[in-house]
């Protein structure tokens, strides 16, 4: 096992209890959980955590019920769902409940929340499971891009079997790109290009060029990313040959891969990631951006929509969401981000990790198993709303629909561009998200980029300290 | 009536209330144990426990770690943290001031003889708002303020303004925070303050009118004399309420731009459940009430000069 706990200075409960009035309190709390690590569900129960509103997990459920029962005929499948406005709130929701005693057997985790559960040993690494069968898992290795089951991997273990992913991909509506009389973009434009459009949709009074929103997926980051620049050190951690040298043998794409994103000092005040944030307040101060939202982006999506925004990152979960916020196919469409230094992308991956203190691993794996399969990813995400991991998945017929008409710009991210890499979220990211909003908001107010980065550096100097 | 006969009806009165005053008691000390039990369970605990909790060291996940008094050395040496101390404190104050001097007005407005008729109306009106959901009335007023594609900017900019920094300007997010929970809670002090003027003496005031006092002497001489008392219980209110800001600044900037609507229950959410440190969290939310109870205490002070008791 790999992740680290401080091991001495812990408090029995006994101790806890001679703690008096507040230690009494605080003995319940830690008997909570204590459980937490104990308990996992019924005998008779399958439990997973689900991000999203609980009508959908229970829709799920009903949906994925009949092929647990071909599992295990005598377990009861139960989705319960946490309802957040991104990753972050999500995390901390999680972390409540399993505090509370109501660990799940399966939980979803996506690159934001991966390298917290994996270090804090809450989940348990794959490894055994995969090896053991391995010959079954070939061809599901074989569809998905080693780059997404790299960011699933920590300290040289997998951890989770990355069913979806979101790469940072410009957004944009045909009908102001055309109203403007500018020529769609191609999948090589530069941020000259990006910024001579953005100018020239920006001369239609009430409609912003380009719309973004303060979080560490595809906000400003995308430009920091396509700078060249981080807000940490990027590394990676020794081992993970045992997956690479037998899933991937021959396979260029997962030539020197290894055990996981390793995230080291903040860089959150280098010179490249000053430039990025202060060319976000300089297109503010253009007016070819309003000042971003801090959240989820549900609102950025109903202006871009609603034809009030020209341009906005987007993955592949833009083309469902926008479709159900009434936008017809070919009313918008997608292309690479544009390139500055490099033509970078960041991606965030999703998928199930299994929960250490579960009594049904076993099962549990099957069920992770069945969740990667390509008949079971439109029963957990009908409606395009998030990116295949499968490249097989990613087809025309899938955005038939919903559009966008350059649906594969969302794997060529990954196969055109091998330099695409996950959102920097170590061990301590909410403490990192927490402080990036924070300070971007503050960047965007003062106009000042290198004193909020500064900022930056400090917040996150302590954070990665302190984790 | 003899003594004899004196003595007996007595005794029949007592025998005869003896269980309803049984009944009355028990039925006094159960809903008093309610009560008791209620605050026991949703204050006395959690406080108890956070305090105990503020001197432990918890990420929810591994096992409490005793620390003595470092959250709280941390604490006072933390600048984030304590400034939101500060931007707390301007907030409550602001809003206080406001929402004692708005509805107090409004109050004295509407207890106007000419305008009883429409008191209810008004009752009703300025109390709906602290009735609809505080989540729901900022997600409402994040969209009416928005810098580029808020209603309050348009109709603005039909007269030629141009747009105001609402929510995106450190001092701008800071005043609308401020006005919207004015705007929320005026109600309560409103309803208040018009119960609290009507029940003036109307022999005092036409005391006064006879003395040719005239309305604004009135006001400040008499009736705010006399309602005093209700002005310092909506103060200390209003006070308690403000200093636990959390919902419209978390819902409507995240505590920012920056952190210049980062109230202490901000600070304390984002160390304790983001940050996951719980005891941290709890040495915050245990100064937030040591700084309640000193301000109310101050409050108390100065009502010793300050309110008037009949």
């Amino acid at each position: 096992m790999t992740g680290i706990h401080p091991a001495g200075g812990t408090l029995g409960r006994r101790t806890l209890l001679k703690a008096g009035a507040g230690g009494l309190s605080l003995a319940a709390l830690a008997d909570l959980a204590a459980c937490s690590k104990d308990s996992g569900g019924s005998s008779k129960s399958l439990k997973m955590l689900y991000f999203g509103e609980q009508a959908q997990a229970t829709q799920l459920q009903n949906r994925l019920q009949p092929q647990i029962a071909k599992l295990d005929s005598t377990i009861k499948f139960e989705i319960s769902a946490i309802n957040g406005t991104d990753w972050n709130d999500f995390l901390a929701k999680v972390l409540t409940q399993i505090a509370a005693g109501t660990p799940p057997d399966i939980i979803s985790v996506a690159t934001e929340g991966l390298q917290l559960m994996a270090s804090k040993e809450l989940a348990i690494p794959l490894d055994d499971y995969v090896t053991k069968d391995l010959s079954g898992l070939k061809e599901y290795f074989a569809d998905i891009h080693p780059a997404l089951v790299e960011s699933m991997m920590y300290q040289g273990h997998l951890w989770e079997l990355p069913d979806s992913f979101n790469a940072g991909n410009m957004f944009y509506s045909t009908e102001l790109f055309q109203r403007a009389g500018v020529t769609p973009p191609s999948e090589t434009w530069t941020l000259d290009d990006f910024e001579s459009a953005a100018t020239k949709i920006a001369k239609f009074k009430g409609i912003n060029a380009f719309g973004w929103v303060v979080r560490l997926w595809g906000s400003w980051t995308s430009f920091m990313y396509a700078n060249n620049a981080n807000l940490l050190e990027e590394g990676k951690y020794d081992g993970g040959d045992w997956l690479w040298s037998k899933a991937y043998a021959g396979d260029a794409a997962a030539a020197g891969r290894k055990g996981g994103w390793k995230w080291g000092a903040p860089t959150a005040n280098s010179e490249a990631t000053v430039e990025a944030l202060d060319y976000m307040i300089q297109l503010t101060k253009k007016g070819l951006s309003p000042s971003p939202d801090v959240g989820g982006g549900g609102t950025l999506q109903g202006l871009f929509a609603s034809n009030r925004i020209g341009m906005s990152i987007g993955g592949g979960f833009w083309a469902g969401g926008l479709a159900n916020a009434g936008m017809k196919n070919g009313s918008f469409d997608v292309t690479m981000f544009p390139k500055w230094k490099s033509q970078r992308h960041l991606f965030g991956a999703g998928g199930y990790a299994i929960f250490k203190s579960s009594k049904k691993k076993d099962l549990a794996w099957e069920v992770l198993k069945l969740l990667v399969k390509p008949d079971t990813f439109d029963l957990v995400f009908p409606g395009n709303v998030t990116t295949p991991g499968r490249k097989s998945l990613v087809s025309a017929a899938r955005y038939s629909k919903t559009g966008p008409k350059h649906w594969s710009v969302f794997y060529d991210t990954l196969t055109k561009h091998p330099d695409t890499a996950p959102i920097p979220a170590p061990p301590y990211y909410n403490a990192l998200a927490t402080a990036l909003n924070q300070r971007t908001t503050q960047a965007i107010s003062s106009g000042n980029a290198k004193a909020a980065l500064d900022g930056l550096q400090a917040d996150l100097e302590k954070a990665a300290g302190a984790s | 009536m003899s003594a004899v006969t004196a003595d007996v009806a007595k005794a029949v009165v007592k025998r005869r209330s003896h269980p309803t005053a049984h009944g009355e008691a028990r039925f006094g000390f159960a809903m008093i144990g309610l009560s008791v039990l209620f605050v026991a369970v949703f204050t006395a605990i959690p406080i108890l426990a956070s305090l105990g909790l503020s001197f432990f060291s918890w990420d929810v996940i591994s096992s409490p770690r005793y620390v003595g008094l470092k959250n709280y050395e941390q604490l006072f040496n933390d600048g984030p943290v304590l400034k939101s101390f500060g931007v707390t404190l301007g907030m409550a104050l602001a809003i206080v001031v406001l929402q004692l001097t708005i509805g107090l007005a409004l109050a004295v407005l509407v207890n106007q003889r000419k305008l009883v008729w429409v008191r209810t109306l008004f009752r009703t009106a300025f109390y709906l708002p602290l009735l609809a959901s505080t989540a729901a009335v900022s997600i409402f007023m994040g969209y009416l303020f928005d810098y580029k594609f808020g209603v309050v900017n348009y109709y603005l900019g039909l007269l030629g303004i141009p747009n105001v920094p609402w929510l995106t300007s450190g001092f701008g997010a800071a005043s609308t925070i401020v006005l919207i929970a004015v705007w929320q809670q005026v109600g309560f002090t409103f309803v208040l303050f018009v119960a609290s003027l009507m029940s003036v003496p109307t022999d005092v005031l036409e005391a006064a009118q006879i003395d040719g006092a005239g309305a604004l002497r009135t006001l400040f001489r008499i009736k705010i004399p006399l309602i005093s008392p209700t002005i310092l219980f909506a103060a200390v209110v209003a006070l308690i309420n403000a200093m636990q800001l959390f919902d419209q600044p978390y819902i409507m900037t995240k505590g920012g731009p920056g952190s210049a609507t980062t109230t202490v229950t901000i600070s304390m959410y984002q160390k304790g459940f983001q940050n996951l440190q719980f005891g941290y969290g709890s040495a915050i939310a245990i100064l937030l009430l040591v700084a309640i109870l000193m301000i109310t205490g101050l409050q108390f002070l100065a009502a010793r000069k300050l309110v008037f008791y009949q």
